[in-house]
Order: C-alpha cells, then structure tokens, then sequence
C-alpha cells in the first residue's frame, strides 16, 4: 500500500477503531464492563450480523417484553430535549420512533407484540436476542448515545437494508441522491450505462451497490476503501445483494487500487470525508463519539479529500465520463468548481452544483470532456 | 426504480397552459366548500435552470431545491391520476424537512421525512414513518394521488352519463351496469382505486351531493352505494362535506 499524501496513512493499517479509541472524544465513553455481541470489537474478521436477520433462538413472555417497553420508553422520554439542547442530538419522539423500529427488528413476529386489543396472554413472543440483551441496547443508546444503526446493525437506505457496525459510516439520507443523480446520467447514454464505475470510500457500499443496481448488465463497479471494517461490510452488503458479479470491492487508498483501470472509467462517484476537523468536537454525540474519524475528518477545512479526488479525476475517466461528489455545502461546491474551472480549465464541462432535498447546495457533477 | 430516476430524466417537451373550463378545484379541507376556476399556469424551466449550471461570469443563485422541476408530457396534462409515478413526481417539489445545521455527514437524525408539493395544484403530501427516505418518497406519492382524486373535479354530463371503466372496477358485482369483464371489484388498498374513487366523486358533485341519484346511474341501490363510500374514509370525509355543505344529513 502506497500511501504518500493523506495523513490516513499514518493509521492505515490500524483498525478504525483504534483510531477512535485514541480520539479525545471517545474517552467519556469507553465501552463499559458489560460486553455484547454488538459493542464488541470491530475488529473481528467477520462481519456482525445485524439483528432483523439472526435467528429467533430467544423468547420472553409478553409481559416481559411489555415491561421492557414501558422501561425504554420513560428512558427515551426522560431525554426530552436534552439531547436536542446540548448537540443537536435528537428528541424523546424520535427516540420514541427508534424504539419501535428496534421492536421491528428483534420481535420474530411483530404483529404479536404489542398485541392488538387488550388481551394479556403470556404466550412467549419469539425474539433475536435476549431480554436482556434489549435492556443492554437501549441502556446503550440513550446512555451512550450510541447511534440506533449500530444498535441493529442496519440502516434503510433507498429501498436497501445496509448492514452497518461500528467502524463503518452509516450512510446518510442525503447520499441517497448520488445515485439518482447518476441514474439520470445513465439514462441515455449507454457508453456509461454499460461501462465501469468507481466508488472511492465506499463505507458500508450504499452507493456502490445503489449504482450496481442501475447499471446495464455489461456495466461493473468498483468500490474501495481504506478501513478494513467498511470493506468487510461493503463485501457483505454486497453479496447479500448477490451482486458480487458486479461489484468489486478494493482496500486501499483512493486510487491506489485502481491503477489499472487508469482512464477506463465510465464513472466516478465518492463521497469522501468532508468534514473540517476543528468541527468534529462539536458534532452531536452519535456521530462524533462513535463513527469513524477517518471517515468524517477531511482536513483543516475539510476538502483535503474532494481536492485529491478532483486532481485525478480527469486521469482515471474516459473522455465524455461522468463524476459526482458529495461535499459539506454551498462553500465547498463553490470552491471545488472554482478549483476545477481553474486548474483544469477546459478539461470538463457540464460542471454543475446540485441541491440536496433540504436546499443545501452538495453535490458536484460533470463530465470529461471529450477528447477532440 | 422508475420513480427514483423521475429526479433527474427531463421530460422532452413541457409547458402547458393548464385552464381547461371542465376542470374545478375543490377546496377540500376549507371550512366551507367551495369550488373554483383554476388559475395556473405551468410552464416547464429549461435543463440549464433545474439544475443549477454553474457559471463563472454569473455568481449562482440559491435555490430552495434543485429537484423543483415539473413538467408534464401528456396533452391531457391535467388528468393527474392518469400519470405514471415518475410523471407525476415530475409535477411535484420535493423537500425534506429542513434541519438546522449543515446535514449530511454531520448528522445522524434520520430525518427520513419527505413533503411532495403538487405544484400544479399545490397539494401536499407528506409522509415520515418509514425508515428510509426512499420509502417515504413512495408512500408520500401514493398519499398525493389520494388526495388529488379527492380534490380535482371534473365536470360530468349527466345526460349523457356512462361511468368510465376505472368507476365501475370499484363497483360492487351486483351493479347492474357492471359488466362481467371488469375482472373482481378493486378495494380501497389498490392503487387503482384512487381514479374511481375521484370518478365516482365526480358524479356525486355532479348529482349535487344525492347518493340516490347517483345510485342510480350506476345500477346500484341507494344502501349499497353508501355501503362503498363508506368503507374509505377520505372517500366518506369527502361526500360527507360536500353533503353538509347543501344542508343534507352526512351519511354514517
Ligand atoms: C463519508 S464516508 C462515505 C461512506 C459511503 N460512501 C457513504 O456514502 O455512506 C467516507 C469513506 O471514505 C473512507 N476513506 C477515508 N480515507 C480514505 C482513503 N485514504 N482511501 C479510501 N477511502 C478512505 C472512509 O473509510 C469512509 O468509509
């Protein structure tokens, strides 16, 4: 692994989450005495299965659970806005709407529980994981502000279920437009419908696998990272799609795993970490206590990465192939165009900024330019 | 798939004047009912302003969303329930709620929530109880085609009247005019049912809110047509209104 420009290369090969555990941040948070399946090490070569699709080997009778419930839902409540205060963290209804997704995800049947009317049968209702396990969670999510994705280990994104733990950026809402985005570019153009697209800092595969969807049957992806983790979970995602056919998953730096696929790409697409890094103190505890450092940190003003990016770019596309990058907003944008008008000038064109479904200007797209 | 790409694929020719006199809007959450001419004009931006071109000789312009596009391909534009899912996304604005702060890698809030804004009509559908935006998407497009069968009229001749297809399809089999081809009667969770439900509201605004009549241009008795327009709610929210508002006695 060659790695000569990124200040990653110093831990590249450290497992994410070391990284985390030397972070300022995370020392009010270290794992406590007890151990889960969940919270243990991401180290671990396998992946961990996240729990909407392990065996329902646990009951607990109705009442049991229903106590549980009530339990978590004053936790969730006791938060009223205190979270919302102190970080922008999220709100007791939101905790309240978490709740009955992880009732979603560890119940076998969930149309027994709760159950409809008022009957109050203890009959066993079929779980995921232990009772315990439930109260060790929830203790987890509100104490620990440990984000609901990597209690359940999954996040819905687009019309996919994404396996997430900890080590792996849970994808965003906002992400999920990358792939409408090239959905549109592909539409009409078969060269690129059919061609071979790469996704840089795949993380848990989201967009990858969200393009490898799209693409004709000729069109292939190519999606690498440097954590080990999110290639781990990328993989899996990715044969849980069965689209191993089609996508291939790389570890290593940018373009480092893609020196031979030098100017064959159709496509290229990254959302790489954009983050400035004196912001990542002040990001709400979910995010800036358990999500990977590497994958949020983007340098002092956080465009180390999408500068990198854009400096290849034009090297590793085919001419008249497309990009799209996902940045921090309306100055980043501005500042990438201005930074490929400048230094790349009449190396691309349709070079546009497009808006997120909030208004905020985030993502950068364009094409090569035709060689003539 | 279809609709998701309905985001960025452009319709080739837009730009429709939409003042067609047979259609009315019904104001249907207004106290009082009432009914008016439509006032919109559409007209479909060009590429270059749907998405933001960049220009260096233009500094760029904030726009709510990018994705505030619409335009429609049929000539018979305003016939909304007819659109494809994408056609229809086409005409809408979409926008997620707006959070403080930059968003993005940020946040981890699963502000999955989404809002559809008709723009033709200005209705609006929302849907946030699903876990990914996409569903929501789905679930807020299916919400506004509820909502516009109950909210565009169509002016219906009631001399002339035979039900079209879409009405009798979710007419029960003992409808005299239902003829056996129209396959097993639709209930209110088809898709389809949003388009004769909006026929059959067509009739009953036609018929000035009176169920016997309409009963009996489609071949049913008085108490089996009430028995349909009261198993959907918005169907039974929307006569009843109607009713109320001509003085008669809601149906229950
Ligand atoms: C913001 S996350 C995006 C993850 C995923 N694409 C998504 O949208 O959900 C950035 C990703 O870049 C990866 N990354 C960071 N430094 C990298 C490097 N030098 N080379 C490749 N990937 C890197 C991180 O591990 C992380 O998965």
């Amino acid at each position: 692994m060659k790695l000569s420009f990124i200040r990653a290369s110093s831990s590249s090969t450290l497992p994410i989450f070391l990284k985390w555990h030397k972070t300022p941040l995370s020392t009010n948070c270290r794992r406590p005495i007890f151990s889960s399946r969940i919270s243990s090490t991401p180290t671990s070569s396998k992946p961990q299965i996240p729990l909407f699709l392990r065996p329902p080997t646990y009951s607990a009778s109705f009442s049991e659970l229903r106590k549980w419930q009530d339990w978590a839902q004053s936790l969730a409540n006791s938060v009223g806005s205190t979270f919302v205060d102190s970080d922008n963290g999220p709100e007791a209804s939101l905790l309240c709407r978490e709740l009955k997704w992880l009732i979603e995800d560890a119940v076998e049947d969930h149309s027994l529980f709760p159950p409809m009317g008022t009957q109050n049968n203890d009959r066993p209702i079929r779980l995921r994981t232990s009772l315990e396990e439930l109260y060790l969670l929830w203790k987890q999510r509100i104490e620990e502000r440990k984000p609901f994705q990597y209690i359940v280990g999954c996040e819905h994104w687009r019309d996919l279920v994404l396996c997430v733990q900890e080590g792996v950026l849970i994808p965003r809402p906002e992400t999920e437009m990358v792939v409408d985005l090239v959905a549109g570019a592909v539409s009409e153009n078969e060269g690129l419908r059919e061609g071979l697209w790469a996704d840089l800092g795949t993380g848990s595969g989201a967009i990858a696998i969200g393009i490898g969807r799209i693409l004709g049957s000729c069109g292939r992806v190519i999606a690498t990272d440097l954590s080990p983790v999110a290639v781990m979970a990328a993989s899996f995602n990715v044969q849980r799609y069965g689209l191993q056919g089609k996508i291939e998953v790389r570890q290593g730096s940018w373009f480092e795993p893609l020196k031979d696929v030098e100017g064959k790409l159709a496509g290229l697409v990254s959302n790489p970490p954009y983050i400035p890094s004196n912001h990542i103190s002040g990001l709400q505890a979910e995010v800036g206590r358990h999500e990977p450092r590497l994958a949020l940190d983007g340098g002092v003003n956080g465009m180390d990465y999408l500068l990198h990016l854009c400096n290849k770019v034009s090297s590793m596309l085919k001419p008249g192939g497309y990009f799209a990058f996902e940045t921090n907003g309306e100055k980043q944008c501005k500042d990438l165009v201005e930074y490929l008008e400048n230094d790349y000038e009449g190396s691309f064109c349709n070079v546009n900024i497009v808006s997120d479904f909030a208004g905020i200007q985030r993502f950068v797209t364009g094409f090569y330019r035709r060689a003539i | 798939m279809a609709l998701l790409k309905s985001f960025l694929i452009l319709p080739r020719r837009c730009g429709l004047l939409l003042s067609s006199s047979s259609y009315w809007y019904y104001h249907y959450h207004s106290r009082s009912t009432f009914l008016v001419p439509p006032k919109i004009r559409i007209t479909a931006r060009p590429l270059s302003q749907q998405i933001q071109s960049v220009q260096r000789s233009k500094p760029l312009s904030t726009s709510l969303s990018s994705v505030s596009k619409y335009s429609t391909c049929s000539s018979d534009g305003n016939d909304f329930l007819r659109l494809s899912d994408q056609q229809l996304m086409d005409q809408c604005e979409m926008s997620t709620f707006k959070s403080s702060g930059p968003g993005g890698q940020h946040r981890n809030k699963r502000e999955s929530a989404v809002r559809l804004k008709h723009l033709p009509t200005g209705t609006i559908a929302q849907a946030a109880e699903d876990r990914s935006q996409h569903k929501n998407r789905a679930s807020a497009l299916a919400r506004l085609r509820t909502l516009l069968a109950l909210k565009v009229r169509k002016n219906v001749d009631i001399d002339a009247y035979s039900p079209p297809q879409e009405l009798l399809q979710i007419l029960p089999a003992k409808s005299t005019i239902r003829g056996s081809d129209c396959g097993s009667q639709i209930g209110p969770n088809n898709p389809k049912f949003a388009l004769g439900m909006q026929a059959l509201l067509d009739l009953i605004f036609a018929v000035e809110g009176s169920i016997s009549d309409a009963a009996k241009l489609l071949g049913l008795s008085t108490g089996a047509l009430s028995r349909l327009i009261l198993s959907d709610d918005s169907l039974r929210m929307a006569v009843n209104e109607l009713r109320t508002s001509k003085g008669m006695k809601p149906l229950k």
